[in-house]
């Protein structure tokens, strides 16, 4: 035994849930337990006052309302882990559904060449605001604060001649936006999921214990997890249409990100540049290109959320870049937990993060209050969020860890 | 790393710096430093305030290149122009700020930049393999005998002295065979202290060559198998602690003692 060691970790006889729990309160990153706390809270006060709000039905509709700011919100915790700000995603997602629209219903594109379009814009949008941002090194917040004008004058500038608005008439694109996936199907597809992902962590957990080494109490726990969250948000939803193809391609994305920004090299970049530049950059990690990758993924991921929200409204508009679709994702990704000062945090922020949102949002409409509530509530939510941040940020500084 | 280079009888020193000159534009930092590290041993690097010691270091780490002088790696004259290279030789450097993620685990700031991955198709995706560092890890800082809290463990929630050990954990498993340690008991109390000088000792016991800077006499006198000081950019004295006392170690620090080509005595403060 040495003497490097923190005296309060001498917790060897205690049993893994109190080490856990202990581990919980000392800690200074709760990962996603706030947010899915403060979610079961609004959820049961919402279902207490109106019986309507935790029904299938309901739920399907939150499911829908959760894309697009979700997506927003991935693109968003993407900069955020790196410590910056992207201020454009509103509009340059706006813009990209502008683009889809003009190709397929004026030119008369196929409508993949139209979703191709409209991606590879945001993304070069992305590419060119990361250039700037890396390689000359202006704030990020001014150049997206930039960009996202640009992007709103471009979205002006061609869907005013058309009235403001265009329809979107095609059958791909009205499916994904209508349609659900098939019962068996969903079942199908979260089992393997699911399978996939517990067959990853016991190996990591048996692979540690061969050795020696205790297995994961806490990682057992997540995977526990999950199961309830994934089966019962399937079974829920698939008791009344299914699982929504909209939300389908959000989770897809979720999912890739996770695994990105967790299990690859490049995540683990991400996270060392966001929390540490000049450590980074010592220990050989090229920042600038780091920097660069993630406002090109972003950038991507604000071209798809555009495609996704035009599809579900069935409309390129642009009245919705009017809305509050940027703050509402920067908001959901502070909600779910993501750092503004960098490095931490998790892309499944977007999911819960979305959710506590469209879960106000939603259940204040069920119970007919006003949005001048509604926007109140969420304020309160967002504060309360910051507010744990920096109360953590400021707990490790005190313990000179900062 | 291997888990003890073997302190084989070879003639030649692990390191050896002879005349290493540099400046910065009119400012001469270095005029004439020579000084010798051994395997599996201590070579303290003593000297004030602008004395020279950064700009050596950062030298040998390739950070600021020389203008002028040797560099010999186990005999031979090698050119470091760029950290990179000089971690290509296996020449390490432990910073006082110690570079660490605090964000990130135990494990993944001791891999940083060099994670272990594997990669189903040539271009990626660079899967990390997390088991496997983190077994890895904990092997080595067995043969460290540095204990610490579970690998995932944030940077951020250990002490100062945990955090310096991992920085030296870190440089160890490089695969490097010199160790360069700048102050790395300064911000730290009495029994962190302690600690990391028991890892300086037995990083030499396995057959490291380890630089250390310091400021503190005491903590050479316990560790340091040679004593290099320098003063105003020139070596000014160079021996084995056994035969000099601390008397004379400040008095070539400071100056009071004579020293051949500067002339005057006790000039600096």
């Amino acid at each position: 035994m040495s003497s490097v060691q923190h005296p309060e970790q001498k917790s060897e006889q205690k049993s893994p849930f109190r080490r856990w729990l202990t581990g919980v309160a000392q800690s200074t990153d709760l990962g996603m337990l706030p947010v899915i706390a403060a979610l079961i809270v609004i959820w049961a006060v919402f279902e207490t006052l109106n019986a309507n709000f935790l029904t299938p039905r309901n739920l399907s509709n939150l499911a829908a309302q959760i894309v697009v700011t979700g997506t927003l919100a991935l693109a968003e915790i993407y900069i955020i882990l790196l410590g910056m700000i992207d201020l454009s995603i509103g509009w340059n997602s706006v813009l990209a559904a502008s683009v889809f629209s003009l190709a397929t219903v004026f030119f008369h594109l196929p409508v993949g060449v139209g979703i191709v379009l409209g991606i590879a814009l945001a993304t070069g949008i992305g590419f060119l605001q990361g250039m700037v941002v890396s390689r000359i090194g202006v704030p990020s917040f001014v150049v997206t604060l930039g960009g996202g004008m640009i992007a709103e004058g471009l979205t002006l500038a061609i869907l005013t001649p058309h009235g403001g608005s265009v329809p979107l008439a095609d059958d791909f694109t009205t499916a994904i936006g209508t349609l659900n996936l098939d019962p068996l199907w969903s079942w199908v597809l979260s089992l393997l999921l699911f399978g996939g992902y517990a067959a990853v962590t016991l190996g990591g957990i048996r692979k540690r214990a061969a050795s020696g080494h205790e297995g994961g109490f806490a990682a057992t726990m997540r995977l526990v997890g999950v199961a309830i969250m994934l089966f019962g948000a399937v079974f829920m939803l698939n008791a009344y249409r299914g699982v929504p193809f909209l939300l389908m391609l959000f989770l897809i994305a979720l999912f890739a990100s996770a695994f990105v920004t967790k299990s690859t090299r490049f995540g683990r970049h991400l996270y060392a540049v966001g929390g540490n530049a000049e450590a980074a950059r010592r220990a050989g990690i090229s920042v600038k290109g780091i920097q660069l990758a993630v406002f090109i993924i972003a950038g991507f991921l604000v071209g798809l959320a555009g495609y996704l929200d035009a599809a579900r409204l069935g409309v390129a508009s642009a009245s919705v870049g009017n809305g509050d679709i940027m703050l509402n994702a920067v908001a959901a990704a502070v909600i779910g937990g993501t750092s503004l000062f960098g490095g931490r945090g998790s892309v499944y922020g977007a999911l819960f993060g979305a959710l506590v949102i469209a879960s106000v949002s939603n259940g204040m409409n069920l119970l007919g209050a006003a949005s001048s509530v509604r926007f109140i509530v969420e304020g309160l939510i967002l504060l309360a969020a910051i507010t744990i941040d920096t109360i953590l940020r400021l707990r490790r500084m005190r313990s000179g860890r900062a | 790393m291997s888990a003890a280079i073997a302190a084989e009888p070879v003639a030649a020193p692990l390191l050896e710096v002879r005349g290493l000159q540099k400046r910065y534009g009119a400012v001469v930092a270095l005029r004439d430093v020579n000084f010798t590290v051994r395997r599996g041993e201590v070579t303290a690097l003593l000297g004030d305030n602008g004395a020279g010691k950064s700009t050596t270091i950062k030298a040998i780490a390739g950070v600021a290149p020389i203008d002028e002088g040797d560099i010999l790696l186990e005999g031979r004259p090698v050119s470091i122009r760029h950290p990179s290279e000089a971690t290509a030789l296996g020449i390490q450097t432990v910073y006082q700020d110690l570079a660490l993620c605090d964000n990130l685990g135990i494990c993944a700031n001791l891999y940083l930049g060099r994670e272990l991955v594997s990669s189903p198709t040539a271009l990626g995706p660079h899967v990390l393999r997390d088991v496997d560092m983190e077994l890895e890890a904990r092997r080595v800082l067995k043969t460290l005998r540095i204990n610490l809290p579970a690998l995932d463990t944030p940077v951020a929630s250990l002490s100062g002295g945990q955090r310096q050990a991992v920085a030296i954990a870190r440089a160890v498993l490089w695969d490097s065979k010199l160790v360069i340690m700048d102050e790395p008991t300064a911000a730290l109390g009495v029994a962190q202290t302690a600690e990391v000088l028991r890892l300086v000792r037995d990083l030499a016991e396995q057959g490291y060559g380890v630089i250390l800077i310091t400021h503190n006499m005491q903590n050479v006198f316990q560790v340091a198998d040679n004593i290099a000081v320098l003063r105003l950019g020139a070596t000014v004295m160079q021996a084995r602690k056994s035969d000099v006392t601390p008397e004379q170690v400040v008095g070539a620090i400071t100056g009071t003692l004579a020293i051949p080509g500067t002339g005057t005595a006790g000039a600096m403060a």
